[in-house]
């Protein structure tokens, strides 16, 4: 005997982060998925934005498989965090987000940021029920990453190129990034940016002012 | 890398709507994967074979359509299929105003129950 499904496999997924969404909305927070490959400096970015921030409420949700220390790095600046740990799953997924909703004070805050399991590939297919995907890449990780993992370029509102201090020792082409990630995403705004000199933070901090205020 | 929790997500679609209509076992079941979706076939019938075991999809059969990457060009108005799991350019004008049409799903399309 045939059956029709007809249904979307990831449909229980898309249903959560819409009521995560919902949820956003009603409490008037901007809510950022920042992604990438593990090592890029996502934690590094969160610090230096809080650290610069001065207007915003910030509030973050840790995504790692183990472990708790990116959390207590955010909370020794003073900023609303909760850390889920994944056991071994490769991605934050909707539920995951929404269980812990209720530990952070979502009223309070005008941006929330949820960084990622460290890795390039799967977080760019789940939603969390964000209204913007940001990526980080570390030039050292090299010019072939937008065409190796387009998804996550594709996907992404903003591209962070991190670590640029580091460009006179490595052979890397930043000129490919920009064009390859561009071509898979023409929308895509890029900063470049060095977490360990501070160059290129003030535009990507003014940015995000711009986009949580019209939230 | 995340084909487990989607073979996850087809057993439980699929067991759900097999108990609705009323039987007991799925024999196959058929699905769509787009190129760019970052699903890899064969892991997924990998993982869907660990985890089936002990549920109503215990002796089915996964059988996956690839959907290839096709795109519409905005400049030229041609449509277009490629080879690759993404488009850099329009083949036709080569211009980069261009959106994905197909190549994205992740779709359950029917099973047989018995």
């Amino acid at each position: 005997m045939k059956v029709k499904v007809v249904s979307r496999i990831l449909e229980a997924n898309e249903r959560i982060a819409l009521e995560n969404r919902r949820l956003f909305d009603k409490a008037g927070v901007y809510v950022i998925n920042l992604m990438s490959g593990p090592g890029a400096g996502k934690t590094s970015l969160l610090e230096k934005t809080l650290s610069l921030n001065t207007e915003l409420k910030i509030g973050v949700i840790e995504g790692d498989i183990a472990g708790s220390d990116d959390a207590e790095r955010i909370e020794r600046l003073g900023a609303p965090v909760v850390q889920i740990n994944t056991g071994g799953a490769c991605h934050l997924d909707a539920n995951m987000i929404y269980e812990v909703l209720h530990d952070l004070p979502l009223q309070d805050l005008d941006l929330l940021v949820i960084e990622n399991v460290g890795n390039l590939v799967c977080p760019a297919e789940f939603k969390v029920g964000e209204d913007i995907k940001v990526m980080v890449l570390s030039i050292a990780e090299g010019h072939d990453k937008p065409l190796k993992y387009p998804l996550m370029f594709r996907e992404s509102a903003a591209l962070i190129l991190n670590k640029i201090d580091l460009a006179p020792y490595l052979d890397v082409d930043m000129h490919k990034i920009k064009k390859d990630a561009l071509s898979l995403n023409p929308n895509l705004k890029i900063f470049e940016i060095s977490c360990k000199t501070g160059e290129g933070l003030p535009a990507w901090t003014e940015w995000l002012r711009t986009k949580a205020r019209k939230s | 890398m995340h084909e487990l929790s989607i073979a996850q997500n087809i057993i439980e679609i699929i067991s759900e709507q097999c108990s609705k209509s009323g039987y007991a076992q799925i024999d196959s079941v058929n699905i769509r994967i787009g190129r760019a979706s970052g699903v890899m076939p064969d892991a997924l019938l990998f993982a869907f074979d660990a985890i089936k075991v002990d549920t109503m999809a215990r002796d089915a059969a996964l059988h996956i359509e690839e959907v290839p990457v096709t795109g519409l060009c905005r400049d030229c108005e041609s449509s277009f299929i490629v080879e690759e799991e993404y488009i850099l350019f329009c083949p036709h004008c080569k211009g980069n105003s261009f959106h994905i049409t197909a190549g994205r799903e992740m779709d359950i399309l029917d099973m047989e129950v018995s």
